[in-house]
């Protein structure tokens, strides 16, 4: 049998956290950047009035932004040659030589609203090992589980990537 | 943007109305300062290439973006988008048409589960995905 391409240390980090937990708080401003950035215009984002003709209490963040809303500034100093910054965190290490984004799965539990403050953690979930037709790889999950200032959870985004 | 959907409306098999996307490289821009994503792959088309890009490529999340706003507008406004996840498959260039589809898989009390997913302007699916609704009844 080949030698195993998730490290024991690594096998070690399944349900831990990956990072401090991160917290922040969404403007109004952000929020419609983001949504007029992806050219979305829904009013529910933009305008008062129709978010509370829709039963909400003000303006709504659209709910796949809370995925940047939270990530603190950081030096240009960090950037890395291709434009990421580099790491900050717990390194899930592998012994592979690429990591691909394999796609993301949200649960929208609670409305966030504009002016909402929003702690985000991050765990490792799970890691898989399989045999793929182009060989074996590792099926890499994580969750961040979003909760807002009154304590409840108001989405939980698994995220995998497929390391081979 | 639609008006509103109602459930009572609604059965498995029903085909959302398809919403197509275009992307200009200034939208990219525009969405990598929003997101706070210095990505390289995203603006500077030399850069691009060295990593086997023929073109800068559009943001897997702009594409996740897309995907919830077509879901959540075919909802309507007192509509509520309960899941929604996706699958990225391959890679969307900008100035190229992408088109969101989606059907009706199951109505189960007020929730209805849809498959949807994008394809590229040679009709490739770059993100298939599923999403569970709440609809308001008439």
């Amino acid at each position: 049998m080949a030698a195993s391409l998730i490290p024991d240390e690594t096998r070690a980090l399944v349900g831990e956290l990956l990072s401090e937990p991160v917290t922040a708080t969404i403007t109004a401003k952000e929020s419609q950047r983001f949504a007029l950035a992806a050219d979305d215009l829904n009013p529910i984002y933009l305008d008062e009035a129709a978010a509370k003709a829709a039963g909400y209490r003000t303006v709504v963040v659209p709910p796949i932004f809370l995925a940047w809303s939270l990530t603190p500034a950081r030096r240009v100093s960090d950037l890395r040659e291709d434009g990421i910054y580099r790491g900050g965190g717990r390194r899930v290490n592998l012994n592979v030589k690429r990591v691909m984004f394999g796609g993301e799965e949200w649960e929208f539990l609670q409305p966030v609203y504009a002016g909402d403050t929003v702690t985000a953690e991050t765990r490792l979930k799970s890691l898989e090992e399989k045999d793929g037709s182009s060989g074996p790889f590792v099926l890499q999950t994580t969750e961040t589980t979003y909760t807002n200032q009154a304590g409840e959870v108001v989405a939980r985004a698994r995220g995998r990537s497929i390391a081979r | 943007m639609s008006g509103q959907r109602f459930l009572d409306d609604v059965k498995p098999g029903d085909e959302l109305p398809a919403m197509v996307k275009n992307a200009s490289r200034a939208q990219l821009f525009l969405f990598s300062a929003a997101t706070n994503n210095p990505h390289r792959i995203h603006y500077d088309r030399e850069y691009a290439a060295t990593e086997s890009h023929p073109d800068v490529l559009v943001h897997g999340p702009l594409q996740g973006a897309w995907l919830s706003q077509f879901v959540a507008d075919w909802a309507g406004p007192k509509g509520r988008v309960l899941t929604l996840g996706w699958q990225n498959r391959g890679r969307a260039f900008p100035e190229r048409d992408l088109t969101f589809r989606g059907r009706v898989t199951a109505v189960e009390g007020d929730e209805v589960a849809l498959d949807v997913w994008e394809e590229d302007d040679t009709g490739a699916v770059l993100m298939p995905g599923t999403a569970r609704v709440r609809l308001p009844r008439r």
